[in-house]
């Protein structure tokens, strides 16, 4: 006998050792691959609920002997903070350093400050003790040397100087101007009057500019002294709260007068409103009171027919302060709100989401925020500090995704999905519910189209049809199965839909009419079925001598439909549908998808379900025939029960495909995310809004995530359903000992 | 006996047979209209020349015929042509304002290089630098074939011109890494200017030359008369193809079919893809399967191999068989934005802050591309191999194994002589269905890089050839977006028919040779199996 070489046998066995390794890492990848998905799916969604963070990055001291601050700013890059004192003095520090660098007085009269409005972010009206206003504007400019260094140098815009009018000593004022350029100044007197002054330019067809003012008073009574006023940033309306709580509102549109639009009780028990600001957008006003609680109301339509009207409405409460509120500053990128309480607490809270994201503790005396809302300077005594804050998705909570949101310019709260629009100032509408309805509508019109052709099909071919034509079945039902989706999705879309859209009433009464029509040849072979030569004949041939069947009830309706539709509904079913049903018919609709996605997915239950009835031991359905039980009988009470687990698989991965599927209903569904059951409309599912927002969603934005939000629902739903399938599955390999 | 017949249950038979016959009945109806659709795109319809009551005529394809609804009277869908005069491809035409409709010898059908077809007479020719050819039925068709050779000049041209662009561009990514990493000054650096700089002279050159050509080829034109008689003056080089429909003889037709075919898989597309070939989407198509097969066939062979071979049955596999389960239940949308933030940003950003900082912003394979696309589908597909290994693996009988082992042979030794023979084809049925999968899929495609309209194909003749970082045409997005998202919908329907019908059959003909090798399988193992 010859003798292995060692040598040989070494290098067999390392070969051997090595391969263990590399197939169990291959083997090991796989599952590392699947926890791999889901962990960096769900790690991107993870951001939208993580708490905002605030973090103080500079403190500064303004120094002693300074004159009263009464406002406070910083710059984007939160290098540079400012003060503007009651001398009206800019005061620029180096937020790095702590050292003032710049200094510039808002105007060059020698006056005291007697207030400062600020309705855009660091544009500022300044009103002097002697009843002139100043407005000027702060800005950033961003200075690169030659080294790619980048120093910040603030500048200071004088945007108009107003002498002193001859009204009676105003104790606020606010000025705007809007888009055509009409200058709106609204002065709050010592008599708690409105002073409302309109200068308007105007250019005729030679180019010659006229100037025109308009000036007036609002007389009339109010239901309290007005302790908080602001203006929209088009100097169109005017919001103002009284020291009983009222919130009033007057349209300024008009240049000669203004007309008071609103009277509501915004804050109950006659406590007064302390604080008032546009939210970023000039749709809703922030209203906070003395009792610390602080909301958001809009204009709202209620009412039914000649009594609707918009009035004002609370829309969003949000969380409260312990004292009252001071001041209330909206930021500029986003529906938030930074509210500064009597205490010197200031809250972080976004509207739309009602979350309260921060509170910052240090007793504060006022507040200012970045351009991008991405930082906030404080003062407390004579310190400032500036902290940055850490709230990317301030939008989202699982109440905004998954509850009723009160939107902006809606009558009342609904689910919606509206990722975007051409504005900036858009509240985005990030409802995940109307995709999930969506989804589910899809897939339980689709199920409710296939499973009973699916299951009564494969029974039929695994225990009727002879083995011959099984054995051709099986193939074309797998070849079924190949059919690229976005194939189905175009020709259900395009080729279908058209033909549906035109014969709606012809398929819904060939629906109706192939059970009568097959009752009715049930009945009428009855007297026949024992004859030998129908047996002989029809014995596993029955579904090819049905087939004419259903071209027959098809041709039926066809026939029949015309005469149908002017009979019953007046000679249009899809108006007759519209006017007395309410019901709009959609050319996409539910119809298209149950039959797209239904084409989809019976060959993958049909072939579950085939598998798993031919799994049973013949010897079952023999002992059952054997006992005299008809085929039917044998089928309904031995086979089926037996072989429901399969089925039951079958269905849920049926189920689970149907979910996920994209290209179908992408094409087919017309993509409305609506609420509602109607067969005859679309929807928007999980998966295709996905496939349709994706390359609008800037990464790691807050759409982005939400899309990302929506993949890992889908992949949790499939999940569930595959493993539950493959639970039972298992089982059922184990009670009948195959594979 | 009639109350038997129905307890009995015998119509419920009937009834799963009717669901049968339904399911077939679908399938059936699916592949014709796919089929007659499809099929019948590019045999040369007769022009019909109609004239209406009110004297004017209207030459054009018939398209389809039907009852106006509400009323008994039916109407003619005619495609016209000519956008460039009518505007609108389509019209609906009442029959009863149609005196008659006949279909002249003489009509010229134009296919041009963009505003669709030209349906019209041919009045008079424009040539000049060939001899005029003797005026004839063929005329146009013989000077058009005629120009082809200068025309073809002029197309070298332009790719050349194309490739100098590449060339250049190449250099610029050179110039802007030396930049980027300081290197200003080298020699190095200076030669690659100067050689930019050559090859912008070159490329100047090339372009007034280009310019001149195509000018002198643009004066060569035909002048045709509309159904009415209006005149339209179309130089030569935009026509590609000029055919008498009412005058071919079947044999011509058939010639004709199949010189559209060969377009169809030879030549670029036209007209925002709803024309022409659809050689980028085919070979875009092929390139992802392969890449695709590439990175998922070994790692399913592998995980599989492992599943049934090197695995103890216990939790552990219990659980790798189920996540495997999942990963093939998992929605391939999922798979997509899994790519589209994993491969796309994730592993794309990091080789692009890495490799290519210099060209940031800009991303390189931070964004999509065939590379992250195959990978995806790659992800997607392996559940595919997994379980076709895994399954012909198993139906090997054990005692081939014992066999084996007991002749001292090792695990390994077993597995590559024995084993993975035996299984071959069963292992290859899963690489077929694999591919046929990929072959079908859109969604995750969408998200990761495919385009509509890609300016070079991922394969070519530049440095480094294989440009994995570009993105691609496919089929089944061609699908997508000509039907979907093109402007003239009905005008692009023949060509999504035409693509639905080749990707059906690609998709049609792995899929049987898949089902037909496992068949084959099954009848050598039942042998073999006691």
């Amino acid at each position: 006998m010859q003798k292995l070489d060692k040598q040989f046998i070494k290098k067999v066995r390392r070969q051997d050792r090595l391969a263990t390794r590399a197939i169990t890492c291959g083997g090991l990848l796989v599952i590392a691959s699947v926890i791999a998905i889901l962990v960096l799916i769900v790690r991107v969604t993870l951001p939208l609920f993580q708490p905002a963070s605030a973090e103080i990055i500079h403190r500064v001291s303004v120094g002693p002997g300074h004159a009263p601050v009464l406002a406070v700013g910083m710059d984007d890059t939160q290098e540079v903070g400012f003060t503007l004192d009651s001398t009206g003095l800019f005061s620029f520090y180096n937020l790095a350093s702590g050292k003032a660098f710049f200094s510039a007085p808002a105007s060059a009269k020698k006056a005291k400050v007697q207030s400062v409005e600020s309705n855009k972010n660091n544009v500022f009206a300044i009103l002097w003790e002697d009843n002139s206003v100043t407005v000027s504007q702060v800005d950033f400019r961003l200075l690169y040397d030659e080294f790619g260094q980048r120093t910040v140098q603030p500048e200071i815009t004088r945007m108009g100087e107003y002498p002193a009018r001859r009204y009676p000593a105003p104790v606020k004022s606010m000025m705007v101007r809007n888009h055509e350029g009409r200058l709106t100044q609204v002065a709050l007197l010592a008599n708690n009057r409105f002073q409302i002054d309109h200068e308007v330019i105007t250019t005729d067809i030679f180019d010659n500019q006229k100037k025109e003012t308009f000036s007036f008073l609002i007389a009339e009574e109010l239901p309290g002294r007005i302790s908080a006023f602001t203006l929209d940033e088009k100097g169109a309306t005017l919001f103002a709260g009284t020291d009983t709580g009222s919130l009033l509102r007057w349209d300024l549109r008009e240049n000669a007068a203004a007309t008071r639009t609103d009277n509501v009780v915004a804050v109950p028990g006659d406590k007064p409103v302390t604080a008032l600001a546009m939210v970023f957008g000039d749709i809703s006003v922030a209203v906070g009171d003395a009792e610390g609680g602080l909301a958001t109301w809009s204009q709202v339509w209620t009412g039914e027919g000649e009594g609707r009207a918009q009035r004002l409405r609370k829309t969003h409460t949000l969380a409260s302060h312990q004292t009252s509120v001071e001041s209330i500053i909206p930021t500029r990128r986003s529906k938030s709100l930074i509210s500064l309480g009597f205490d010197g607490k200031a809250h972080f809270d976004h509207m739309t989401s009602e979350k309260h994201l921060l509170s910052l503790d240090p007793p504060l005396d006022m507040v200012g925020i970045s351009g991008q809302g991405n930082s906030l300077i404080g003062l407390d005594g004579n310190n400032l500090t500036v902290w940055k804050i850490d709230a990317p998705h301030p939008e989202i909570s699982l109440k905004t995704l998954f509850g009723k949101v009160w939107y902006e310019s809606y009558d009342k709260p609904e689910y919606v999905w509206q990722s975007s629009s051409a504005s900036d100032d858009f509240e985005p509408k990030l409802s995940l519910v109307p995709l999930l309805f969506g989804t589910l509508k899809g897939t339980l019109y689709a199920m409710v189209f296939a499973v009973p052709l699916a299951i009564f099909g494969a029974v039929y071919t695994s225990q009727f049809s002879p083995p011959t034509f099984k054995k051709t079945i099986k193939p074309v039902v797998e070849i079924m199965a190949s059919i690229p989706s976005v194939v189905i999705g175009f020709l259900i879309a395009l080729w279908l839909a058209p033909i549906v859209e035109k014969a709606i009433l012809t398929v819904i009464l060939s629906v109706l009419f192939l059970p009568l029509i097959f009752v009715g040849i049930m009945a009428a072979l009855r007297p026949f079925y024992k004859t030998p030569t129908l047996q002989n004949f029809c014995n596993g041939h029955e579904f090819l001598m049905l087939a004419p069947v259903i071209l027959l009830a098809t041709a039926l309706a066809m026939g029949i439909a015309p005469t149908v539709e002017q009979l019953l509904f007046a000679g249009n079913f899809k108006q007759w549908l519209y006017n007395d049903l309410g019901l709009r018919y959609d050319q996409r609709n539910c119809i298209i998808i149950a039959f797209g996605l239904g084409i989809a997915v019976i060959p993958i239950i049909f072939s579950i379900t085939e598998d798993a009835i031919s799994n049973i031991p013949p010897s079952l359905t023999a002992a059952s025939l054997a006992l005299g039980a008809s085929r039917w009988q044998t089928i309904w009470r031995v086979v089926l029960p037996s072989a429901s687990p399969g089925i039951f698989a079958a269905i849920m991965i049926g189920f689970g495909r149907a979910v996920g599927e994209t290209m179908i209903v992408l094409m087919a569904t017309g993509n409305t995310p609506i609420l509602d059951w109607s067969i005859f409309n679309g929807m928007r599912t999980l998966s295709a809004n996905i496939a349709v927002e994706i390359p609008e969603a800037p990464m790691g934005g807050t759409l982005y995530r939400v899309l990302f939000l929506c993949a890992s629902m889908l992949f949790a739903l499939t999940f569930l359903v595959n493993t539950g399938a493959e639970l039972v599955r298992e089982r059922l390999r184990k009670k009948y000992g195959r594979y | 006996m009639t109350k038997k017949f129905w307890r009995q249950g015998e119509p419920f038979v009937w009834a799963t047979g009717l669901a049968l016959s339904l399911i077939l009945f679908l399938t059936l109806l699916l592949f014709y209209v796919v089929m007659a659709n499809g099929l019948a795109v590019f045999w040369p319809k007769k022009v019909a020349l109609a004239t209406m009551s009110d004297g004017q005529h209207l030459l054009g394809e018939i398209v389809q015929e039907e009852t106006i609804p509400g009323t008994a009277n039916k109407r003619i869908q005619f495609k016209i042509g000519n956008r460039d005069l009518y505007g609108l491809d389509f019209k609906w035409v009442d029959t009863n304002s149609i005196v008659s409709l006949s279909f002249p010898e003489n009509v010229q059908v134009l296919e041009r290089q963009e505003y669709g077809n030209f349906y019209g007479y041919l009045s008079e020719l424009e040539v000049k630098g060939i001899s005029p050819p003797a005026s004839g039925s063929n005329s146009l068709a013989q000077t058009i074939a005629a120009l082809d050779s200068r025309k073809k000049e002029v197309d070298l041209l332009g790719k050349k011109i194309a490739n100098l662009n590449r060339r250049v561009e190449l250099i610029d990514h050179h110039l802007a890494k030396a930049r980027y990493n300081k290197e200003e000054g080298t020699p190095a650096l200076a030669a690659l200017q100067g050689e930019k700089q050559g090859l912008k002279t070159e490329f100047e050159a090339l372009v007034s030359i280009l310019g001149k050509k195509a000018a002198t080829l643009a004066t060569n034109q035909a002048i045709f008369t509309d159904a009415n008689g209006r005149t339209k003056a179309i130089a030569l080089p935009n026509i590609i193809r000029a055919y008498q429909p009412n005058a071919m003889s079947f044999f011509a037709k058939c010639g004709y079919y199949l010189e559209r075919l060969r377009e169809l898989f030879f030549d670029e597309p036209r007209e925002s893809n709803t024309e022409g070939g659809l050689f980028p989407a085919i070979f875009g198509t092929v390139m992802l399967i392969f890449l695709m097969s590439i990175l998922s066939f070994p790692l399913g062979v592998l995980a599989g191999i492992y599943l049934r071979e090197y695995a103890k049955d216990g939790w552990l596999v219990k659980m790798v068989r189920i996540a495997v389960n999942n990963l093939a239940g998992i929605p391939s949308i999922v798979y997509g934005i899994f790519g589209l933030g994993f491969f796309v940003y994730g592993i794309g950003g990091g080789i692009d802050q890495l490799f290519f900082p210099e060209r940031l912003p800009t991303p390189t394979f931070g964004t999509g591309g065939i590379l992250w696309t195959s990978l995806t589908l790659g992800l997607l597909t392996v559940p595919v191999v997994i379980v076709a290994t895994e399954e012909a693996l198993g139906s090997i009988p054990p005692g081939i194994r014992e066999g084996s082992q007991a002749l001292a042979a090792t695990k390994l030794q077993t597995l590559t002589r024995i084993l993975l023979p035996m299984a071959s084809p069963g292992i290859l049925t899963g690489f077929i269905l694999a591919m046929a999968r990929a072959a079908g899929e859109v969604a995750p495609l969408m998200i990761t890089g495919v385009v509509k309209l890609a300016p070079a194909l991922p394969l070519d003749g530049v440095f480094p050839y294989l440009h994995l970082d570009r993105k691609f045409m496919h089929l089944g997005f061609h699908i997508y977006d000509i039907g979907f998202q093109s402007p003239n919908v009905e005008a692009a329907k023949p060509m999504v028919y035409v693509t639905t019908l080749l990707l059906i059959l690609i998709v049609l003909a792995m899929t049987s040779t898949a089902i037909h090798l496992r068949n084959k399988m099954r009848q050598r193992h039942s042998v073999v199996d006691v």
